[in-house]
């Protein structure tokens, strides 16, 4: 599948651009589309330059590798944890320096297993930012390479941007 | 052995500790530790109303806190859906720039002292007054403003502030002139600045480097001129790159941002349309998600806003360039003396109160 | 072989205070000096009054801008070292955060007597715009005794050289000699 799906693209690059290819954002979300079928969804255009898309969290680490690889997608920006009622949410944008776009990438997790792949390895600027999240809101990556707390001491035993931690506000 | 570089230590402008690991003179192993300045305000934010959140904002990086008050601005604006009046746009512009040159001459002020040239200290802290008389008159403060608001800026501008800022901005560029004869002219800073530190261009980019230290690397990407905000598509002006990727290479490009930011300036002062500085802002905003992007003097600051329908953010979530910038200090002092680690992590132009937030 | 006397530098230290200096100090030698260095050497601590290097956030931004050309705090003898073993004076100029509370309190300790806090800026004196966050110690003086407090946020670089000027008063007041300690 991985394999139809990247010939596919080299195809599509080396005919002549049709009109919908002329618009970098179209370009994105048709290989997202035909690369990962069934767990990127949910597709929205914010404003010119920037792409919304839900993504499940099984499929994250082979995603960013496709952006980072395929798409040109070289550059992390910023990776936020936010907490709801039932789940948590893990923000990713991730953009582009060629073609000036912002991915927003947004996968959930159950509230009793909050964690995802650490894509450390793909970006090296997620390292810190990875640190961050699970020293203040507690959400574990897989495979980090040092997952420690960085901002508070590191004998602290409490995740301070948790919802039910009441103090500091 | 690990050597302790902090947290109090005169090169340490702000309180961050350098862990190295020397074999002699030569740095074998480099771990920054930050935490310091840890004051919690993505959790204190959740209790504050929007407004009440702009001179925290301006707390984050007091070194440009114009830029931070005003990515807010920006992001909460995002989430509201309001439309800002083109004057309060090119205010914001013009004192967004007069507080990049602000901030690199601190830069520059601190810099100069670190690597023994004390006069450049004396020199440029001189003439940031000129820029800090310019916000004084505009905003009433000195260095923490609290002067955007929600839906455009609090007040217009005070009489005479079009000749005072086009005269600031040419006593700036022959100023310029001179600092770039004292320090391109003296040796010993060219020697301890070219050839150090040098940090390539895959690595900038895949570490998440972005502001002087990129463009400095050679990458031309400023989100002035790439992803563009406010009125920046009808300023004109370059993005300066540099493509030796050195500390000479970062003051080299942070030297040229100032230039720019003069022609910035007048441009922008000259061409202010007349009108309203403000529009009324609602007090609750909707549940839904903001997005805010500037081009920091740092690098590239972001903040990501999540609205819940009532007058509180439900959270708040701070992108910072130099949290990013600093994780990649390992890349650049490896295989360096331990003298050369002052004008390395010197180049960064590190501001700790935005790292930590 | 005459009588060789072994010390341990703690028990050396005792035996000098109580044999010589204590001695010095409890004769009437001692007081006689110390009437009459006693104003000389109160105006040489007033008037070079050595602060640490240490910038914690937005205030000093404005301490260094009071060594700056135009506010100039070194005509008042004020000139910043960068190891606490030099300084008299600490000056805090920002939130104190939990983790940075037992370095301070390090650095406090390694500052020899007679030493004097100056706590600038709203952070330092209550906590200030983060006083009721969970990271920020709400104040210095609950773990340092504070000796002069400089309002403001940012206190500007004129208050911080009128903060100087008090604490110049305040040595004058309580002139102490330096033998005798009275």
């Amino acid at each position: 599948m991985g394999e139809r799906g990247t010939r596919s693209l080299v195809e599509g690059m080396e005919k002549p651009a049709s009109r919908i290819d002329d618009v970098p954002e179209e370009k994105v979300i048709r290989s997202l589309l035909d690369n990962f079928p069934a767990t990127v969804t949910d597709f929205k255009k914010l404003r010119k330059g920037v792409i919304r898309a839900r993504i499940e969290r099984r499929d994250l680490y082979r995603c960013c590798k496709f952006l980072r690889d395929h798409l040109g997608f070289e550059h992390l920006s910023m990776i936020s944890a936010v907490e709801y009622d039932k789940r948590f949410e893990i923000v990713y944008h991730i953009s582009c320096y060629g073609s000036c776009l912002l991915l927003e990438l947004i996968t959930s997790t159950p509230k009793d297993d909050p964690s995802v792949d650490s894509v450390a390895s793909i970006w090296g600027g997620a390292n810190w930012q990875e640190r961050e999240s699970y020293d203040l809101m507690g959400i574990k990556f897989n495979n980090h390479p040092k997952l420690e707390r960085i901002l508070l001491p590191k004998d602290t035993l409490y995740h301070p941007l948790r919802k039910d931690f009441k103090g500091g506000g | 052995m690990w050597i302790n570089m902090g947290p109090q230590h005169p090169m340490t402008h702000g309180l961050w500790n350098l862990r190295i690991k020397v074999d002699g003179e030569t740095i074998v192993d480099a771990e920054p530790e930050v935490g310091y300045l840890h004051r919690g305000i993505e959790k204190l934010c959740e209790n504050r109303t929007y407004t009440q959140i702009i001179p925290i904002a301006d707390r984050l990086c007091y070194g440009s806190s114009l830029t931070w008050s005003h990515l807010y601005c920006l992001t909460v604006e995002d989430l509201m859906g309001i439309e800002v009046p083109p004057r309060a746009e090119y205010i914001r512009v013009a004192s967004i720039e007069m507080q990049r040159i602000a901030s690199h001459l601190m830069w520059l002020a601190a810099y100069a002292a670190d690597l023994g040239a004390m006069i450049g200290f004396i020199y440029t802290m001189r003439d940031r007054e000129v820029f800090i008389d310019l916000l004084q008159a505009l905003t009433g403060s000195r260095i923490t403003y609290n002067f955007p608001r929600i839906g455009g800026v609090a007040h217009d501008i005070p009489p005479n502030f079009e000749r005072d800022s086009l005269r600031a901005c040419d006593y700036m560029e022959k100023k310029l002139k001179e600092y770039e004869d004292l320090f391109d002219g003296s040796k010993v800073f060219m020697m301890r600045n070219q050839g150090v530190g040098v940090l390539r261009k895959e690595d900038a980019m895949n570490l998440g480097v972005t502001g002087p230290p990129l463009r400095g690397s050679g990458v031309k990407y400023d989100l002035r001129k790439d992803m563009p905000y406010s009125v920046y598509p009808e300023m004109d002006f370059e993005a300066a790159t540099h493509p030796d990727c050195d500390c000479y290479a970062r003051y080299r490009v942070r030297m040229d941002e100032m230039f720019e930011s003069c022609k910035i300036i007048r441009q922008a002062v000259q061409k202010m349309p007349k009108g309203k500085w403000r529009t009324v802002a609602p007090r609750n905003a909707p549940a839904g998600t903001g997005l805010g992007r500037v081009e920091d003097p740092r690098g590239e600051g972001m903040m990501y806003v999540v609205g819940d329908g009532t007058d509180r953010p439900y959270r708040l979530k701070i992108r910072s360039p130099i949290f990013v910038t600093v994780s990649a200090a390992k890349k650049m002092l490896v295989g360096y003396k331990v003298a050369d680690v002052v004008a390395i992590m010197g180049g960064l132009d590190m501001c700790i109160g935005e790292t930590d937030r | 072989m005459g009588n060789v006397i072994v010390f341990r530098s703690k028990d050396f230290v005792k035996w000098a205070d109580g044999v010589l200096e204590g001695a010095l100090r409890r004769s009437p030698i001692g007081s006689g000096v110390d009437y009459l260095t006693k104003d000389f050497f109160n105006w040489a601590t007033r008037n070079s009054i050595y602060p640490l290097h240490f910038g914690i956030m937005c205030c000093a931004l404005e301490m260094a801008v009071a060594s700056a050309p135009r506010f100039d705090a070194q005509r008042f003898g004020i000139i910043y070292r960068s190891t606490p073993r030099q300084c008299d004076v600490l000056l805090v100029n920002g939130p104190v955060s939990k983790k940075l509370k037992p370095a301070l309190r390090r650095l406090y300790d390694q500052m020899p007597g007679p030493k004097w806090v100056i706590a600038m800026g709203e952070c330092a004196i209550s906590g200030g715009p983060f006083y009721n966050s969970y990271s920020v110690v709400p104040g210095v003086d609950q773990f340092i005794p504070v000796d002069i407090y400089i309002p403001g946020c940012p206190a500007r670089p004129e208050a911080l050289i009128d903060g100087f000027i008090k604490l110049q008063k305040l040595i004058k007041e309580n002139k102490k000699g330096l033998l005798t300690g009275k």
